[in-house]
């Protein structure tokens, strides 16, 4: 298992190789991007074999399923599922306990993307239906008073205030060349 | 409390005056004389004292009167409450006042809804 490791290894720096001279070749004529042709040169020339698997990333090869070839170079790192560390056990004894993981457990590709405090996959305490009805609903209803209450606006009853000097319109800025309406109060 | 709101939205929608449009009566109308309000404060007083606009009303000279007394006796800031006083009982007088020009808009605007009832049926 050990030299299938190896060997594999070996060939995928060859395939790699290669494929340095085919994107040096694609880049000088002008082509597609070269990266994407690159490396899942190394993907495909490996092979899998089922047997050198668990080694190589300590999983069950039942659990073994490669992350989908959309030509940014994984290889046949295996998909794990997207949970994150938060949402594991916290009472077992991990060996790590802060980032919840066992030595030599398989790591997701996005690993650092779901740290403890990062992405949290955990479930909610209530359905995201029952959360998004609650949200609409409240602001809806608010939305609803806001308008009603713009509709029909409460108020003292009241006359308006009343200000002396023409409604205070040099105070107000009006100009002192134009005549301002006269503004009479009276007692009441 | 809110018996207006209900006058102005359900039951008089009508004649219930509304805060946002002028009261179209003659001040004048139905007194025999009507005395006009006096401003004592002068418009130099009020900008050397730097009132703000909203308090630039008929009761300017009193707040002029707390702003004085705060200032010669400060710290001692209780030794103006007889000025505050003034000055409270005046901005309620005028509250007040308010109060009975919408009253009055009121029943005016009742009292013409009443005669127009009156010429349309004889």
């Amino acid at each position: 298992m050990r030299v299938s490791f190896v060997s594999q290894s070996s060939q995928c720096q060859e395939m790699a190789g290669v494929g340095f001279q085919r994107w040096v070749r694609t880049l000088s004529k002008g082509k597609i991007s070269g990266i994407s042709g690159l490396l899942p040169a190394c993907r495909s020339a490996s092979g899998v074999s089922k047997d050198m698997l668990p080694g190589k990333y300590n999983i069950r090869v039942e659990d073994y399923k490669p992350i989908a070839d959309n030509g940014e170079g994984y290889g046949d790192y295996p998909q794990l599922p997207d949970r994150s560390q938060q949402d594991r056990d916290p009472a077992y004894q991990w060996d790590h306990p802060d980032l919840r993981r066992n030595w030599n457990e398989p790591m997701h590709w996005d690993f650092d993307m779901f740290i403890r405090n990062r992405v949290d996959t955990s479930p909610t305490v209530v359905p995201w239906s029952t959360m998004c009805k609650q949200l609409f609903g409240f602001v809806g209803f608010m939305l609803f008073m806001f308008y009603l209450g713009d509709k029909f606006p409460a108020y003292q009853p009241v006359g308006p205030k009343q200000f002396p000097y023409n409604n205070l319109h040099l105070e107000r800025g009006g100009s002192p060349d134009v005549e301002p309406e006269e503004v009479k109060n009276y007692e009441i | 409390m809110g018996a207006h709101l209900s006058r102005r939205y359900i039951t008089e929608r009508d004649t219930e005056p509304d805060p946002a449009k002028k009261y179209d009566f003659d001040p004048l109308y139905g007194f025999p004389e009507r005395k006009e309000r006096e401003m004592v404060a002068t418009q130099e007083q009020m900008n050397l004292a730097r009132l703000p606009l909203e308090q630039r009303d008929y009761c300017a000279h009193y707040l002029l009167k707390v702003m004085k007394c705060k200032r010669d006796n400060w710290p001692n800031l209780l030794a103006c409450s007889h000025e505050k006083h003034d000055w409270d009982y005046c901005q309620h007088e005028d509250y007040v006042m308010r109060m009975k020009e919408y009253e009055r808009e009121r029943r005016l605007q009742l009292r013409k809804k009443r005669i127009e009832g009156q010429a349309e049926a004889a």
